[in-house]
């Protein structure tokens, strides 16, 4: 790979990245809620707290270039300040918390959608109106259309409420078993729905993007080429057609990964799943804007750097477009 | 002098058969296009329910006003039960449909202004302009309008205050709709600007400036009615995500509980533990409108879309 292409795709997600951090920064600024406004309204803040809060804040700087330095680097130190309803915890702590759970989700629910997905709609593309296409495409584009929280709320009232197969929500049992396995096989109970949830809405994109890659590859001449030699039709799918279909999606999987996390935000609020989108519907509802704006910053940055990726191994595996 | 005026007239005239004629034909073409004509029928029945809802169910009901129980299963009284409030859910469901559908169409006008205005001039200009455009909807294209509105739409709301109306509209609904139009411009600007490249091109294009048209002329007068087509068919489409980013913005809190939408009505099922209690009447009723009403934007969408945009009619 060319060190121009790699250096230049390196520096669209660095100015990305700098244009969020500013954004915070502006939009931390700009609201209501900033810690010395909302001191001042407090009639019975001294004016020593109201200068403690500012120095603690940096407020009591000139806004540029000292405050916007300052927030640079305490942003690239991961100091995002303290969280204001969780009190006596700062914003790292608060976030670290809750991203293993969200990762575990979005992990595991993108690597079921991925393979069911992919193989679905590479299917359902090679046998272009067939049983399999009817029913799938009809299906993936309902899925399409739901909000992965009307997907959810559903599946609770069904298989948790109404079967009692699942429970509604949470990660584990209060005073669950203690064992290795039995606090696995507990987990998995509670994991279930949430990343059937995740799945189910991934699946019905990714059968879409990949049906209609498919069908593009399928009036490429080497696979006319590769049915001339007598290749098996089976063969010729695997082999030929979908390696060669995979290659935009890469792209596309990695470009969806911000939706997938907003999707997953959702989920996790209908089974109160312990991970950032409980997180985020509580600093919502609190008004707490310095982890409001921690989530807002690990998200967006995981985008761009998942975007980066997705150029550098689309970059790999095709060479036309290291230009 | 009159026998030019005469020869406009009767070229103007021309010109609208032509047009007319297209249409027409337009019409024709869509309608063999089963999927996008059943789309087109649903929109078109839950247009007239958004436009009139007092009609079918009378006022919005209240807390105060409810005319049923807490979580009162359907009966005769109540076809689709009632909520916690005891609030009739073909009531709610009804009137959702004129807040979901006005902010879904007043973010859509937006998102378009924008995105048409940016696409135009971007890919008329060129050069600088035209990067400097580019390298900005770049940021917009890769955080997805959900992430972004997370962040900006609490705050605004806190500017703005909520007991503010404008228009009509309580503010934290204009917030929304506002929020969804600046962050999914993109998107538009990109599908006009790379039209806009090519048609720039075009032999007509350079007639236009070799008689002296300027640039405004030539992008209002001959560049942008090539490409109402691509306008009308990504309208549709921006309109579904909309509706879908309306819903999703609400159901975790950003929504307005005296405005309610379908997704504000699902937010307040999910806080009152109705999916727990088993209470489907309360969530299947905005959930299935929700999932009509973008399905069938998608397919009228796509519909629209194979139709009138010449890249995809390539394609098949």
């Amino acid at each position: 790979m060319s060190g121009h292409f790699l250096g230049r795709k390196l520096g669209q997600a660095a100015v990305t990245i700098v244009a969020i951090v500013l954004l915070n920064f502006v939009l931390f600024r700009l609201m209501p809620g900033s810690p010395d406004r909302i001191l001042l309204r407090n009639p019975n803040a001294t004016p020593e707290a109201i200068a403690a809060i500012r120095e603690r804040w940096g407020l009591d700087k000139p806004l540029f270039p000292d405050q916007l330095v300052d927030y640079i680097a305490a942003t690239a130190r991961f100091d995002l300040g303290d969280s204001f309803k969780f009190r006596g915890q700062t914003v790292g702590d608060v976030i670290l918390d809750r991203v293993g759970p969200t990762v575990l989700l979005v992990g595991l629910g993108e690597l079921i959608s991925v393979i069911v997905g992919l193989a679905i709609g590479a299917y359902a593309g090679w046998k272009r109106g067939g049983v399999v296409d009817r029913v799938g495409s009809s299906v993936s584009l309902v899925l399409y259309s739901m909000p992965y929280f009307v997907i959810g709320m559903p599946l609770i009232v069904i298989l948790a409420a109404g079967l009692g197969w699942f429970p509604t929500s949470g990660m584990q049992d209060v005073g669950a078993e203690t064992g290795f396995v039995g606090g696995l096989v507990d987990l998995a109970r509670h994991l279930a729905l949430p990343l059937l949830t995740v799945s189910l809405g991934l699946i019905g994109q990714y059968s879409i993007l990949m049906r209609s890659a498919i069908i593009e590859t399928r009036s490429e001449d080497y696979i006319t080429t590769a049915r001339a030699k007598g290749l098996p039709d089976g063969r010729v799918l695997r082999r030929h057609a979908f390696p060669n279909a995979l290659l935009p999606m890469v792209t596309l999987i990695a470009i969806n990964f911000g939706y997938v996390i907003a999707g997953a935000i959702t989920a996790e609020i209908v089974f109160s799943w312990p991970g950032l989108g409980t997180l985020t519907i509580t600093a919502l509802s609190a008004r707490d804007y310095p982890v409001l704006q921690g989530i807002f910053l690990l998200v967006a940055i995981s985008v761009v750097i998942a975007n980066l990726l997705a150029d550098l191994v689309y970059g790999v595996l095709d060479p036309r477009v290291r230009v | 002098m009159s026998a030019v005026a005469a020869g406009t007239a009767s070229l103007r005239a021309q010109r609208w058969r032509i047009r007319l004629a297209g249409m027409r034909s337009f019409a024709s073409r869509y309608a063999r296009r089963a999927d996008g004509m059943v789309g087109l029928i649903v929109l078109v029945l839950f247009g007239v329910l958004a436009l009139f809802p007092e009609l079918f169910v009378g006022p919005l009901e209240t807390a105060t006003t409810a005319t049923g129980n807490a979580f009162d299963p359907p009966s005769a009284a109540h076809v689709f039960g009632a909520d916690d409030l005891g609030r009739d859910m073909l009531n709610l469901t009804v009137h959702g449909a004129r807040i979901s559908m006005t902010i879904g169409l007043m973010a859509t006008v937006i998102t378009l202004v924008f995105g048409v205005a940016i696409g135009l001039i971007s890919g008329y200009a060129g050069g600088k302009l035209d990067n400097a455009l580019m390298r900005i909807s770049d940021f917009f294209l890769v955080l997805p309008t959900f992430v972004l509105a997370l962040i900006l739409a609490p705050v605004l709301i806190d500017i703005v205050g909520v007991d503010v109306q404008i228009l009509g509209i309580r503010a934290t609904l204009m917030v929304i709709i506002v929020v969804i139009g600046i962050t999914s411009w993109a998107a538009t600007a990109r599908i006009i600007r790379s039209q806009v490249l090519s048609l720039k091109e075009r032999m007509f294009v350079d007639r236009a400036r070799v008689i002296g048209a300027g640039p405004g002329r030539i992008i209002m007068g001959h560049i942008l009615p090539n490409v109402v087509n691509l306008i009308v068919a990504n309208a549709v489409l921006t309109f579904a995500s909309a509706v879908l980013t309306e819903t999703t913005l609400s159901f975790i809190g950003l929504g307005d509980p005296f405005q309610p939408s379908w997704g504000q009505i699902l937010n307040s099922a999910q806080e009152s533990g109705a999916p727990g209690l088993g209470a489907w009447w309360v969530i299947a009723p905005p959930a299935a409108c929700v999932v009509l009403v973008v399905l069938c934007f998608t397919l009228v969408g796509n519909a629209l879309d194979d139709l009138l945009n010449p890249k995809s009619q390539v394609r098949r």
